[in-house]
């Protein structure tokens, strides 16, 4: 491997380390620090070099403070120092980030400055200093208000100023332009008792110069010099700009002689002041020759020198030169800040075309096309009134130049944020004109700020607005932002309408409907319903009840509500029909309650579920269920004896409504046919139906009977249907069916994926091909999401290995454009090979993908697998073409984690310490993520490990990382240990890190060793707050969660940790891990659980749901004595074991021969039938079952005929259903019963006319394959054949059972 | 009330564990029904809940999808990236049901067929 490494050595310059921008931290830092001018990029000729001496100065100051202050109680001063690194951390942060401080944040730092008792001194000057050039969004003059108004507020609470804070005035003075006596300024120094020192003086002779004042600036000058202070170059370069600014070029150029002469070297601020003063005047030449000399001189100005030119330039109406000097710029990346700082200060002083000039030349990554630049300049062009023509121009620039994704939007935003209705009216125009949506909800926030004014006039102005832009108001829209502007609901439908912006749809009418039932107002809801005569589905109304029911709580209403929409057929014409519409209804209301709200409104639900009861509604059994577990859930089973009364107990199938439809539409559609008259509108319903049902057989029969009849949409609905049946054939003929009946009709994108799909999995590549062309030429809208269905479609044949559907298709994709190439797209491609083992062949298509699209999907493993096979050779290409195409360090990168992930740690070392590398925070943080979600502890750790001593390595983030990892396997060792590792490494760990190691400890019933940083977010500081909680209930909170996330192996343990400590939780605890461990089969732990339940807790039973799992583990262990016991002890408390337990039990014994068990269990769960959902048939299929197992095969056929044809049947015959009998004695081939079921099956049918049994029993020999049988019986029994509602239920079902739907011509 | 309170209404019944993704940087260009859609090609979104805030009219660039199984919440989970009008959203397995329950209120479910 060592030789490996030599070329990435060797390609590597050895590490030069660039320069961190640091603008404020020299406040609190120490001297030595590279300097960093703060002036820019104000017009501040002011004293540069100053800077450097007042930085020092502060520090200083800042140190003496700190002596002072320790004088003081040790708290303040710990809150004081906290709070100033506070501040200094925001205000750091913003202005290495955007070269700026948001007045906002200012104003906030300030605020909290103040609330936090007495301000400490560094902290006033921290804020004073914040009022300069670091605020180019205000007006010169506002900043300077600003620092006035921090001045005197800070001294009413008692800071003491010195002579740095006067300085710092001063400083801010100079960089507003600020115009003020400096006699005067002087005299209020004077009036503290405060000296002026050598930067004051500087500062005064700045202010004179700066206005041109050259006999002012003398004087100071003079001063000076009586005090013996030396004269700088900070006081030369004033001076420059003085001359220049009192009309006298010449002498400004003569103060350079002079200083040489005074034995100071002009250095870059008194060029830079030259400069400026020739670009104020416009004098291009000049400032060339003048930045020629520099060149030539052995100084150089830097970027932000450069920026001020500009500024100089353009602020004195010269921005044709300003091009003359872009060209000259770097563009360092740490120098963006500073750019962005001058682009805001343009903006700001009016000249935004000069600021857009500059935002254009940023060298700005364009790559991803995620990260967007240039919002900073829309917002601020925004709150500075920029007109709508040119912010339309600035979109569409940034747009043109790939520098921002959505520069429209985003300046929409800041229009509605900065409440312009005008201008985002505008934007919204602009965005649609360019194909863009106008959404609802852009609406919203122009309609809260007239809401808030209750200006109706606006608000109508906005639906008028809207109406002119094709946009709807939807149902939240008057809901949440108009209705609240009006006095009542009532009023505003009257308004609309005299302003003619009232809906023609029933919008308003909904809308009306769910304000009144958020106020509670059941009185409106059920007159409105009773007079209504708008089609109203019951689901769009369904949330607006329930908002209602819980804000009332007059059952009375609730019922007559429910009834009305139960009988009435307005409300019920859904396809569910009032039984499952009510249904639903009674699910989602009992849902949408919390338990608390359950229980506490119990008897009103029980008074309810009574009047329903009288009157006469009914609901599904299955949805009785649902209600059934969602009560036993809340903890109120109380209820659900209230809720069984309303179960609809005729056993119909749900699906007959649909048949019921189905059957509707193909008589009318007949009638039509046959009375000759336009059918295609009940077709393509019908087709629809059938689509939506899967009925794929019959949809198609369909289509061929009336294929003349058939239009676009009905095709369309069944190429869908076909493709999602696999069904390449069909599919492809109806797409050239539709073809010929409307060749320029576009399917919609998904459709068409779905058949390049299924044309693709059945091999069929040059038809998939063609759709994609056809999607090409027909312009068919490709979302993110058509582009993922495309890799979808790749991945999945990749994974199956063809490889020429994937490089096809692919290929296709690409060359059409109908997905850009990216490294998700082209992945399968390498796919392929990787699944193939075929590592050369994988590595070649990767480079190739590079050579092509510039991308190099799957690269890491790619690089794993090599690694794991030792391809030394097709390491050393890999990484020679990644270090040639990409860069060394993404090159090291890579391989440093191929290394990790293939646990080669030696080699992964090597990389990670080739001199020069440095951290790649994104790239660490990929790899983490990809750790943590797959679990690798291991592999984390090294990394975190080999990354100790790389360069500018975020190490609190990547140990943040590593806690995650041990929080997820709840290992708090290791997590403690991190602690300590961090201590060792002298890493100051941020709260977010100590919260979450606090969160580990806690966890495990730890001590945590250290203060927790407070939270901001109230919640989750409350989690935390109520830490000490009893051992008992935080191990019973835990084993909860972990039952929770289904994690019934940490359950379990928590079980036997807290049975070693004694700890005994309640009974609902234990039943929740008992039926955990039940439902993932863990049956020895269940007893164990059980059994120490029992033992620990007076009168423990297991619950409903407990029990039922129980007994269905035992039957499925086959202990079937042990399961009866469960059953008989839920009975005997009272208990509804649930149906499928009671079946599986039953069907058990059946199979076993166990007569007397069955008929044990019948006389158990005598009258609880209907409760437990238990059909009589059961006991009827189970009992023949068990008495055919026990060879009495004439004794069951002789009971089950009596029953069907005695006088006194106990069931319908329609819905006797022997299915499962038939079923299983075809199964386990027991022969002489098979012939004498299928005699009694038939006799009942010729001489008794009951033909479901044979119905039945043809179905379950067509199920099982004995085609000939069946066919057989079938000629016997001819009357099989008109059975066709049984045949349809057949049907379904089994299409549903099994995805496959049987043919059989009858 | 969510954005989409009344819009859809079917989901699981599961009572615990529900497979539910909570969406972070959702750009204020997109409501419920943009996130709907994006979320449709990983399986059947049954809820969409954007919360607005009524005193701004922008939503907080946060929401929850609720799928119809775990399976499907997975195959989003899986997904390196979402874009949703141009804008990465950051996507994770929703663990927090307080947040939900101290909002007020839960999505609305039917029962599974």
């Amino acid at each position: 491997m060592a030789a490996l490494l030599r070329p990435a050595r060797w390609l590597l310059r050895a590490g030069a380390v660039p320069g961190l921008p640091l603008p404020l931290r020299l406040l609190a830092g120490g001297p030595g620090r590279p300097r960093v001018a703060l002036c820019l990029p104000a017009a501040c000729p002011g004293p540069a070099a100053g800077g450097l001496l007042s930085q020092a100065r502060l520090y200083a100051i800042a140190a003496e403070k700190k002596n002072y202050l320790q004088e003081e109680p040790t708290s303040s001063h710990r809150r004081n120092a906290s709070q100033f690194d506070w501040a200094l951390m925001r205000l750091d942060n913003s202005v290495r980030r955007t070269g700026r401080i948001p007045k906002t944040l200012l104003q906030k730092v300030f605020d909290n400055t103040c609330h936090s008792g007495s301000p400490g001194g560094n902290q006033a000057l921290l804020l004073l200093r914040s009022c300069g050039s670091l605020l180019p969004e205000l007006k010169l003059s506002e900043r300077t208000e600003f620092a006035h108004r921090i001045w005197d507020k800070l001294q009413k609470l008692g800071t003491v100023y010195d002579v740095s804070h006067y300085n710092a005035l001063l400083k801010v003075y100079l960089q507003n332009e600020y115009k003020f006596s400096p006699t005067d300024f002087l005299a209020k120094m004077e009036e503290a008792n405060i000296q002026p020192n050598r930067v004051t003086y500087q500062r005064l002779i700045a202010a004179y110069c700066n206005v041109g004042d050259i006999e002012g600036a003398s004087k100071i000058l003079g001063f000076m010099k009586t005090k013996d202070l030396p004269v700088t170059e900070a006081v030369f370069s004033a001076l420059v700009t003085g001359h220049a600014r009192a009309g006298d070029m010449e002498n400004a150029e003569n103060i350079l002689t002079v200083m040489k002469e005074a034995g100071i070297e002009p250095g870059p601020d008194t060029y830079l002041a030259l400069l400026n003063a020739y670009a104020e005047k416009g004098d291009i030449d000049h400032v060339k020759q003048t930045l020629e000399k520099v060149e030539k001189s052995d100084l150089y100005l830097m970027d932000r020198d450069l920026f001020q030119i500009i500024f100089s330039f353009s602020k004195a109406g010269y921005p044709q030169y300003v091009s003359e000097i872009l060209e000259k710029i770097t563009y360092e990346r740490r120098y963006i800040p500073d750019a962005m700082n001058l682009i805001l200060l343009l903006v700001t002083e009016k000249l935004e075309d000069t600021a857009l000039q500059i935002l254009l030349a940023c060298p700005i990554s364009r790559e991803d096309g995620l990260n967007d630049f240039g919002s900073f300049f829309l917002r601020h062009c925004v709150t500075m009134d920029t007109p709508v023509e040119k912010l339309k121009h600035y979109c569409k620039k940034l747009k043109d130049a790939q520098m921002h994704t959505s520069a429209l939007q985003f300046t929409l935003q800041c229009a509605l944020l900065a409440n312009k209705p005008d201008l985002a009216k505008a934007l919204m125009n602009a965005l649609k004109e360019e194909g863009f949506p106008v959404r609802t909800h852009y609406f919203w926030p122009l309609l809260v700020g007239y809401q808030k004014e209750k200006n109706v006039q606006g608000v109508i102005e906005i639906l008028k607005g809207m109406h002119e832009m094709g946009v709807n108001p939807d149902q939240e829209t008057y809901v949440n932002y108009v209705f609240p502007c009006f006095d009542s609901v009532k009023s505003v439908r009257a308004v609309l309408q005299e302003n003619g912006c009232l809906p023609e749809s029933n919008v308003f009418s909904q809308a009306e409907l769910k304000s009144e039932a958020v106020n509670g107002n059941l009185d409106y809801i059920l007159s409105f319903l009773e007079s209504n005569t708008l089609p109203f589905s019951f689901t769009s109304l369904r949330g607006s009840l329930i908002l209602g029911f819980r804000r009332s709580m007059n059952i009375n209403l609730w019922s007559k509500i429910t009834e009305l929409l139960y009988k009435d057929g307005r409300y019920c014409q859904e396809p569910l029909g009032p039984t499952e519409a009510v249904g639903y209804f009674l699910y989602n209301l009992i849902d949408s309650m919390s338990d608390s709200e359950v229980q506490a409104k119990e008897e009103h639900l029980r008074q309810y579920f009574h009047q329903l009861k009288e009157m006469n509604v009914k609901i599904p059994e299955n949805i009785y269920r649902g209600i059934r577990n969602l009560l036993d859930n809340y903890h109120v089973p109380e209820l659900i004896k209230d809720v069984n009364i309303l179960v609809e107990r005729e056993k119909i199938d749900s699906r007959k409504t649909m048949q019921l439809t189905i059957s509707d539409l193909e008589s009318t559609l007949e009638k039509l046919k046959a009375e000759n008259q336009p059918v295609g509108d009940v077709l393509k319903q019908l087709i629809l139906m059938l689509c939506s049902e899967e009925n794929m057989q019959k949809a198609l029969e369909l289509k061929a009977k009336y294929e003349s009849d058939m239009a676009v949409g009905g095709y369309a609905a069944l190429i869908n249907l076909c493709c999602r049946h696999d069904n390449a054939e069909d599919a492809l003929n109806l797409k050239q069916e539709f073809d010929r009946l409307d060749s320029s009709a576009v399917l919609d994108t998904n459709k068409y994926v779905g058949l390049v799909k299924v044309l693709g999995k059945h091999g069929k590549l040059q038809d998939a091909i063609n759709i994609l062309k056809e999607m090409k030429e027909k312009d068919v809208l490709i979302k993110d999401a058509t582009v993922l269905s495309f890799f979808h479609i790749l991945n999945g044949a990749a994974l199956r290995g063809e490889t020429e559907t994937v490089q096809q298709l692919h290929e296709a994709i690409v060359t059409l454009g109908l997905a850009k190439p990216s490294t998700t797209i082209s992945s399968p491609l390498v796919t392929l090979y990787l699944e193939k083992d075929d590592l050369p062949t994988a590595l070649e298509v990767a480079i190739d993908c590079h050579k092509k699209y510039k991308i190099l999907p799957r690269i890491h493993d790619v690089l794993c697998k090599l690694i794991e096979k030792g391809e030394t050779d097709l390491i050393q290409k890999a990484m020679d073409f990644v270090s040639q195409e990409q860069g060394e360090m993404t090159m090291l990168y890579d391989l440093f984690f191929a290394f990790l992930q293939t646990g080669n740690y030696k080699e992964a070392k090597k990389i990670i310490e080739t001199p020069g590398i440095r951290a790649r925070p994104t790239r660490l943080q990929w790899f983490c993520d990809r750790c943590i979600s797959s679990n690798q502890v291991e592999t984390l750790e090294k990394l975190v490990e080999l990354t100790q001593k790389l360069f500018e390595c975020d190490r609190d983030q990547l140990y943040y990382n590593l806690l995650k990892i041990y929080k997820i396997n709840g290992d708090w060792q290791r997590a403690d240990a991190v602690w300590n590792k961090m201590q060792e490494e002298n890493i100051i760990p941020r709260g977010k890190t100590l919260r979450l190691l606090a969160e580990i400890l806690r966890n495990s019933n730890q001590e945590v060793p250290f203060d927790v940083p407070e939270l901001w977010d109230e919640d989750e500081k409350h989690s935390l707050d109520s830490s000490p909680l009893p051992e008992e209930s935080n191990l019973q909170k835990d084993l909860l969660n972990a039952c929770q996330w289904k994690k019934n192996k940490d359950a379990y343990n928590i079980f036997l940790k807290a049975q070693n400590r004694n700890v005994v939780f309640n009974g609902e605890t234990y039943n929740s891990l008992i039926k955990l461990l039940l439902t993932k089969d863990n049956f020895t732990q269940a007893m164990q659980v059980k059994d120490f339940a029992e033992t620990h807790i007076k009168g423990f039973t297991l619950n409903d749901a407990a029990s039922s799992l129980l007994i269905i583990t035992q039957v499925r262990r086959d202990y079937l004595k042990e399961a009866l016991t469960t059953l008989k002890t839920a009975l005997d408390l009272e208990q509804i074991p649930s149906r499928i337990a009671v079946t599986r039990l039953i069907q058990a014994c059946a199979l076993k021969g166990d007569l007397e068990s069955i008929q044990a269990i019948q006389k158990m769960v005598n009258g609880l039938e209907d409760s437990i959902g238990l059909s009589n048939m059961v006991f009827i299929n189970n009992i023949a079952l068990a008495q055919i197992k026990n060879n009495n095969i004439d004794v069951a056929i002789e009971n089950i005929e009596n029953m069907l044809t005695s006088g006194n049947q106990t069931m319908e015959p329609q819905y006797f259903g022997l299915a499962y009998l038939f079923r299983k004695v075809i199964e386990e081939q027991l022969e002489p019963a098979v012939e004498k079921i299928s005699i009694m099956a038939e006799r009942l049918a010729n001489q008794f006319a009951v033909y479901k049994p044979v119905t039945d029993l043809f179905l379950q020999l067509v199920d099982s394959g004995k085609v000939d049988d069946a066919r057989a019986l079938l000629q016997r029994c001819g009357a099989i054949a008109e059975q066709t509602p049984i045949f349809l239920v057949f049907c379904i079902r089994s299409s549903r059972r099994r995805g496959k739907v049987l043919c059989f011509t009858c | 009330m969510a954005a989409s309170a009344v819009r859809g209404a079917v989901a699981l019944r599961t009572s615990v564990g529900r497979p539910v993704a909570f969406v972070r940087k959702i750009p204020w260009t997109a409501a419920s029904s943009e996130l709907r859609e994006h979320f449709a090609q990983f399986g059947h979104v049954r809820k969409c809940i954007v919360p607005f805030d009524k005193d701004t009219g922008f939503h907080r660039g946060m929401g929850w999808i609720q799928f119809s199984s775990e399976e499907e919440l997975q195959n989003a989970l899986q997904q390196e990236n979402h874009v949703i009008d141009g804008v990465k959203e950051s996507l994770f397995r929703d663990r927090d049901r307080r947040l939900r329950q101290t909002n007020g209120r839960k999505p609305a479910f039917t029962p599974a067929k």
